[in-house]
Parts: structure tokens; sequence; C-alpha cells
């Protein structure tokens, strides 16, 4: 399949939308699909150059339907080369596993030290107890509990960010063993429903560039995301 | 001589707080003065956790043992520094901006800057615009510093700036921005005055913007 404009489609994601993707995009839509490590973020320059290699990697050119937020920058400076990319135009996954923007922004400062859980982060092992766990390995006890704490002491949430009702049971034991632990820092424990819509918008956009709006980020061949195209 | 200087350097940068304390109670007692101490030794270590951390090859667990080493070091030679009349910079107002609860790199930046001679008022995390215009009014700092971690609320950074301006505040301070989505361009269109890519060039910058008021 391929876009309006005749462009082939290469997917990049990141791995925490894996689930939500195979399940809603059509099939045959990519011609090719890419899904990148999850904790790339947390070094963004890292983030950026597995993005940028993953793009410069494609041969033909193509609508490239890159599945990320800015994500701390790491999706600053990104080059199309001879493709075209379609970026959701948000800060990180939490808005695209949320919905929308707006819910995102309606969240965070509601209350801003909330640390959210999803199914592909639980998957992934990247959680403050996975954390600690593997501290306490490295560093021993005591070592261990100063890191966390001085990372963690001044959130107030965990947030559980389920899609379905199934993920919701399958993986509601596993996000309240986190939120044991984390009530040392008095965290308290929310589950919210996610929502689907920002990816499938997302999809439909890949399929039909001129549904884009400014939900999304497009970027010509050419040209490079800045920070700008992002902020709103 | 070199060769205390060098182990100050590894042990800040393999998060080693009790060598650190041991090696510039050592120093002291050789003659070697607080500044030389921490100049040469403590500060060349953070510099390099600066660029490994960058760089990807140490994270933020490491980072947060260097830092503590750092400051075992800095507890023991800020009284020295202060006493020895060093030469005192002025004060910086800093803190986390509305929203953001990420403080150990705005810590990490506020004891660089004490190392570099500045007296820190530190406002905590999740300030909001309001409570950076009380301090200022209260402590008149030589630099505000602001800080955030997330794109989210970076934004933050350029709206407390446009506090500053309808306070009638921002002419009689400088403004330094940081955290890990800040960079230059940013920095530039929000109008502040510069910004540090870690934690030394932030103590860095922070001594060139007094030095050019």
């Amino acid at each position: 399949m391929t876009t309006s404009n005749g462009l082939p489609i290469v997917v990049i994601a990141c791995k925490v939308f894996q689930g939500l993707l195979e399940e809603l995009m059509p099939e045959g839509m990519a011609e090719q699909i890419t899904f990148l490590d999850y904790g790339l973020h947390s070094v963004p320059d890292k983030l950026n150059w597995t993005v940028q290699d993953a793009i410069d990697s494609i041969e033909n050119p193509s609508l490239v339907m890159l599945a990320y937020g800015m994500c701390g920058n790491g999706l600053k400076d990104i080059k199309s080369g001879q493709h075209t990319l379609l970026i959701p135009r948000t800060d990180d996954c939490i808005a695209i596993l949320l919905g929308s923007y707006k819910k995102y922004i309606a969240e965070f400062y509601a209350t801003p030290g909330s640390y959210y859980l999803t199914k592909g982060w639980l998957e992934s092992g990247s959680n403050p107890l996975v954390e600690y766990e593997e501290l306490i390995e490295k560093y021993g006890e005591k070592s261990a509990t100063w890191i966390m704490d001085q990372q963690y002491q001044n959130y107030e949430r965990l947030v559980f960010v389920a899609h379905n009702a199934q993920d919701l049971e399958k993986y509601r034991p596993q996000a309240q063993e986190v939120a044991e632990y984390c009530k040392r820092w008095d965290f308290r424990y929310e589950e919210i429903r996610g929502s689907d819509i920002y990816i499938r918008r997302l999809i439909e956009v890949a399929m039909a560039l001129d549904k884009k709006d400014d939900e999304f980020v497009v970027v010509p061949p050419g040209g490079k995301t800045t920070l700008d195209m992002f902020l709103r | 001589m070199s060769d205390i200087y060098e182990r100050l350097a590894t042990g800040i940068l393999e998060g080693e707080a009790e060598k650190i304390t041991k090696l510039v109670n050592r120093g002291l007692k050789k003659g070697l003065s607080a500044k030389e101490l921490l100049d040469n030794g403590l500060i060349v270590g953070m510099d390099e956790v600066g660029v490994r951390f960058k760089r990807g090859d140490m994270f933020v667990p490491e980072v947060l043992m260097s830092a503590d080493s750092m400051a075992a070091g800095m507890t023991i030679l800020r009284p020295i520094l202060i006493e020895s009349g060093a030469e005192m910079l002025g004060k910086i107002v800093m803190g986390t901006v509305k929203g953001d609860l990420h403080d150990i790199g705005k810590n990490l930046v506020s004891m660089m800057c004490e190392g570099a001679g500045f007296e820190i008022v530190n406002l905590g995390f999740n300030v909001d615009p309001e409570t950076f215009i009380e301090a200022i009014k209260e402590h008149q700092p030589a630099i505000v510093g602001m800080s955030a971690m997330l794109t989210t609320t970076m934004r933050a950074m350029g709206h407390t700036i446009k506090a500053l301006e309808e306070a009638g505040l921002r002419d009689q301070v400088k403004v330094m921005v940081g955290g890990a989505p800040v960079d230059k361009e940013f920095s530039d269109a929000i109008g502040s005055d510069g910004y540090g890519s870690n934690a030394p060039s932030g103590a860095e910058l922070a001594k060139q913007l007094v030095s050019a008021a």
C-alpha cells in the first residue's frame, strides 16, 4: 500500500506502540516496520542517532511514519533526506497513549508528579521496582535506596494507562506491585483508560497526507525537525 | 602533587564519597589550598562526568554518586573557601520551573555554582513565576537560574522570563537556563542570557554572566 501521493509507507516506532500498531494498522499498509528499543529516550542523543540511522537506511523515497514524540529532544534535528516524515506533534508517548495532547496536558498539570505505566513499559521492565532491583545488584541495598529516593521522591502518583479491559486485568497485579513499592514516597495509585484515537489518526494521515491537521508534523524531503514544529 | 588532583578527579568519576573526604583532608594537610583542590581535582572530575553523561557512557545513578562525592568534598571545602575570603561572586536564585519535579540537575548546578563562589538561594522544584519574582525582590540576586527536564515544562521558562519583564525585574538580573531538552536555540528564543549544557558549564556560564555585567 502507498500513500495518496504514491509513496510507499515505512513505519519506525518505539516498541511501546508495538501492540497498538500491530492491532490497528491495516494489513499490507507498510512496506517495512521497524520497532526500536524502549529505553532509548533516556539518552536523547542515542535515540536521535538510532532513528536517523533507521531513516537513512530506507532505500527508496518513502513516507516515514514515526511513532514518536519529541521525546526529550531525541527527535530534534532529524533529517528527512529523500523521504517525507510524519510525526505526532507531541512531547512524548504519554499524549499518544492517552489519545490527545489536550488530555495529556490536563493530566500533566492536574498532577505534575505523575509516573506513567503502560503495558509496553511493564513488559520492558521499565519501572521503579525493576530499576530498584537492578540497582541493588549493582550497588547494594543502601546505595540503591538512596539513588531511588533521589530520583522519585518528588513524584506523587503512579498511573497505569490501559487500553482495554483485558490489558487492565492482565497487567493490574504487576502495576499494583510497583504501586506497593512506590508507597515509600507516598505515591497514590490510579488507573486511566488509554485511547487509541491518536494512533488511529496517525495511521489515517500516513495513508492520506491531506488529512493532516495541526496534531501532526510533516517534514518534506530535504528538511529536518525543529523544536518549534512541536511546541504549541 | 598532580597525583592527588588526578585521584580526586577519578574519585568523583567513580562516585567514591569516602575516598574524596580522605583525599581532600590529605590535600589540605599537605598545604594545598581549598581552591586548588576544587578547581584542579573535583571540578575536573565533574567536567568528565558531564561529558560521559551526555555521550550515554554514564547514567543517572552514577551521576548521582558522583554528585554525592562532590558534595562530600564541598562539605569540607565550603567553610574554608568562605573563611579564606575567596571572592564571592553574588547570589543566584535557582529553581526547577512550574510543572517540573526534576531537581537532581538543578541541585548539581547549584553545588557547582557554590564551588565557583556564588551564594545559592534554592527555591526547589515546581516553582511558579510569582515565587521567582518574590525571591528576586527579597534576595536581589545577580542571576536567576531555571531548570526543566521535559519539553512539556521547558515552555514555563519562557513564561517566567515574561513574568519577570512584566514585574519590571528583567533588567536587574541575568537569566540562565538548563536541563536535558534545553539548547542554545531555545535559550535565545525565550530571551535568556545563556544556557549551560551540563552542571560544570552552568557554573562557567554563571561566572561569565557576572563578569560581563
